[in-house]
């Protein structure tokens, strides 16, 4: 699972004078599969995007001002943008069963693990 | 025109917190990065007609782990974020792939203009966006004077 941000998509979302930023993430692996947290404040389930295609699993997460118009800004530590993060999935992904679920800005995503395939045996016949 | 810049009443802070940097960089620390770079959380203030606005980035908190308290013109944010509650129990660190979230307790004072409406204080928490109101005073709302004719 690497992370794959290129940069057309980076110019894709990002309008002039808006910032796209590559939100904080954890991941980690159980038995049946791949946790993944994202933190993403601002973000509604409305304004949240996830795409799967060809092993890669993309999200974007649309930020609405979060001020009132005429606002004047007195003192700024940080920006607000959109998040945009894209991930290449390991074969085992079963990607038709990955769920997410987005609470308090925090996007958790569970990337389901195909069962291992039970050994066979194979019944050798002799001639 | 407002007579009050919050300018004015922020820049003793910022100075003083210079200060403190330059001395802190005077002094030869052993172990690198053991100050924060900066305060958490990170906040921005807009002034609009009747309020002052703080917003600020909080995300994974729930409004109950928030605490609020304002006195002698400190406003103070304090509260803590749990890591989540992993319902496959504890996970051990070698089954961590990446770990770039940070969690913990944070607080955060910050000195605000005297011409505010405490008690009509609000805040609400919305997606991890926590927002302040500070309404500004009656007194220092723009009044409109009546001007009658002299008849």
């Amino acid at each position: 699972m690497n992370r794959q941000n290129s940069n057309e998509e980076q110019r894709e979302i990002a309008h002039p004078g808006q910032f796209v930023f590559t939100p904080p993430i954890d991941i980690y692996e159980t038995e049946a599969g791949l946790v993944l947290y994202a933190d993403l404040p601002g973000v509604s389930v409305g304004s949240l995007e996830l795409q799967v295609q060809d092993n890669k699993l993309t999200l974007l997460g649309k930020v609405e001002p979060q001020i009132p118009e005429g606002a004047r800004p007195l003192h700024q530590e940080y920006e607000v943008g959109n998040y945009l993060r894209s991930f290449i999935l390991s074969g085992e992904i079963v990607h038709s069963e990955i769920e997410a679920k987005l609470a308090n800005g925090v996007l958790r995503i569970f990337l389901p693990k195909a069962p291992k395939a039970e050994p066979r045996r194979i019944q050798v016949n002799t001639g | 025109m407002p007579i009050f810049r919050w300018e004015q009443s922020w820049n003793p802070l910022r100075d003083l917190e210079r200060e403190v940097d330059r001395l802190v960089q005077g002094v030869e620390f052993s172990v690198q990065g053991i100050r924060m770079p900066r305060q958490y959380p990170a906040v921005n203030i807009f002034e609009l007609d009747h309020e002052y606005l703080i917003t600020a980035e909080l995300p994974g908190m729930l409004a109950e782990d928030l605490e609020l308290t304002i006195a002698n013109s400190v406003l103070t944010l304090k509260g803590h974020r749990n890591p989540p509650v992993i319902a496959d129990g504890e996970i051990s660190e070698e089954r961590f792939r990446r770990q770039e979230r940070t969690f913990g307790e944070w607080q955060r004072s910050i000195s605000i203009p005297d011409r505010i409406s405490e008690e009509q204080l609000s805040a609400e928490f919305n997606e991890g966006v926590l927002k302040i109101h500070l309404p500004k005073l009656e007194e220092e709302l723009p009044r409109q004077i009546p001007v009658s004719s002299g008849e």
